[in-house]
């Protein structure tokens, strides 16, 4: 276990140390990456001053929303880069995964260390200053519970997104390139969680509850840490099932990813 | 000219020829026309007008910036920069047009495509979902093309521009992706531009940005009329050339320093 840690940790390294290479380049894509990100939120700031709130949330409120899951995208996007399904497609059709499958090496192991976009960072970084903007412009009530819970919820987070990227990623063993569905959940679910959930109609709401459990990642964990109350009248436990949710989808897409590797027929390139 | 017609001929059938592409990408449109009609529904809040837009106007506002992502590539390309580090810019500079006539010729066919099958069918969906308005009379209509045709020229105009940086660096990429970032917040396409701050507008009235995105929706929605609608056109007539006269000098200094390495 700690010899495949190690591997893992020396795969990523290298792809560190040669994103680095080229230093401006690098620091020019860490700006781009969260200007591009930020605009969205900039905007919103912007249209906030002739409107003042979105379904009884202030800027501060909707930021927290913002800013969390800003962070836990980008890091998602990071970590699971080589599981993003647009470069994993590019796996299968160029063979890549062939020579994968013929090393003694678990494969997701391999795939999760071929690839690492350090570039992320600067969305990441451009989250950290959403939320930053949220704790200072409607500042939360700290408790020892949300404390231990902000974590858990930032985990859960980047869990779910991943969940979907390997089940979009298992997806192309089949149709070889990616499907555009996938990324209405993993870029749509991001932007979706951005807003409180009581703005979406009712037949969105659903579908997000029960078939895919975003709204308990991050809305209702903002509810307990901003201290609102439940609108939608759901469990009062509602909160504090993110990290079931995450759990779920994990396990969905594990066992997706192990059926799709024993089924998977090379396309011969 | 027959040269340009192959060209336009030959794009246009190229983009035609991806469908499942085309019908996925309006899927994933429409997914994100409807998160934006959302948003905008739930700050409205039931208020009928905001700066002269009414929640109606915002609505098609929304779907019409949605059509139009394919026929403006609002979200950029990169291509013309990927020629000049493959090297297959050598082959197309030996075409008989000018460079900026070729790539206009070529993104001319893609784009036609992309307003006739994808912005039009978009439209047709995005209307079951939320009231469209329409333009009633027939010169709003006659305008209107003018305007799109005018915001298409624009558009291209400063991706042909940027793309040209890489010229002068290894790796535009970054550059690229900053200056498409701008363009699509100041043209209009991420949020109406009327609901920003009017410190805001007033600020970027002056960039050719409002002249890709913004005029057009808003000859369509009616909300531009009389001497400033005419103002409002010959604005992009003038980005248009200031843009390309700008490309045209950039190019010429450029074009010196390319160095294609070998076959």
């Amino acid at each position: 276990m700690s010899r495949l840690w190690g591997l893992y940790i020396r795969l990523i390294g290298i792809q560190i140390r040669s994103q680095l290479q080229y230093r401006v380049s690098f620091l020019m894509e860490l700006l781009s990456t969260g200007l591009l990100n930020g605009t969205y939120f900039l905007a919103l700031v912007l249209i906030f001053e002739r409107f003042k709130s979105v379904a009884g949330w202030t800027l501060g409120e909707v930021a927290f929303l913002a800013g969390l899951i800003e962070m836990s995208f980008a890091s998602m996007d990071m970590i699971f880069s080589g599981f993003d399904p647009d470069s994993f497609s590019t796996k299968i059709r160029s063979g890549t995964l062939d020579q994968m499958l013929l090393r003694p090496l678990p494969i997701a192991l391999q795939v999760l260390g071929s690839r690492w976009e350090l570039r992320r960072m600067g969305r990441i970084l451009e989250g950290l200053v959403i939320f930053g903007v949220a704790l200072n412009l409607s500042p939360v009530n700290w408790t020892v519970g949300k404390m231990i819970y902000l974590p858990v919820v930032f985990l859960s987070q980047v869990l779910a997104f991943g969940a979907l990227f390997i089940m979009g990623s298992t997806l192309t063993f089949w149709t070889v390139q990616p499907v555009e569905a996938v990324n209405i959940l993993t870029y749509g679910g991001n932007e979706l969680m951005t807003y409180p959930a009581t703005i979406y109609p009712i037949w969105l709401q659903r579908f997000f509850t029960y078939a895919v459990p975003f709204i308990f990642l991050n809305y209702y964990p903002a509810l307990y840490f901003l201290d609102k109350p439940d609108l939608l009248g759901l469990t009062p436990l509602a909160p504090f099932l993110a990290p079931l949710a995450a759990a779920a989808m994990m396990t969905i897409a594990v066992l997706f990813w192990r059926f799709g590797v024993d089924h998977y027929q090379s396309t011969g390139s | 000219m027959n040269f340009l017609w192959q060209l336009v001929k030959l794009s246009f059938k190229q983009q035609l020829a991806y469908r499942v592409a085309l019908w996925a990408g309006l899927v994933t449109n429409l997914f994100f026309g409807v998160l934006r009609a959302v948003l905008l529904i739930a700050l409205y809040n039931g208020q009928a007008e905001v700066n002269g837009l009414t929640l109606n106007s915002a609505l098609s506002y929304v779907g019409l910036t949605q059509a139009m992502i394919a026929y403006l590539t609002l979200f950029g390309s990169m291509d013309l920069m990927n020629t000049i580090y493959t090297g297959a810019i050598g082959t197309d500079l030996l075409k008989p047009v000018s460079f900026f006539v070729y790539w206009l010729g070529r993104d001319f066919g893609r784009s036609l495509v992309n307003l006739l099958g994808r912005g039009v069918l978009f439209m047709l969906l995005y209307s079951l979902f939320y009231p469209v308005t329409m333009p009633a009379r027939l010169e709003q209509w006659l305008v209107l093309s003018l305007s799109l045709i005018l915001a298409w020229l624009v558009s291209f105009s400063w991706r042909y521009l940027i793309n040209l940086a890489a010229f002068w660096t290894p790796d535009a990429r970054g550059i690229l992706r900053i200056a498409f970032t701008v363009s699509q917040f100041f043209s209009g396409f991420i949020m109406p531009l009327r609901l920003l701050p009017d410190w805001f507008t007033a600020m970027i009235q002056y960039t050719p940005f409002p002249s890709m995105v913004n005029t057009s929706v808003e000859v369509y929605l009616g909300t531009l009329q009389g001497e400033r609608l005419w103002t409002a056109l010959w604005l992009q007539l003038v980005w248009f050339a200031v843009l390309a006269g700008l490309a045209h000098w950039v190019y010429q200094a450029g074009i010196r320093r390319l160095v294609i390495q070998g076959g």
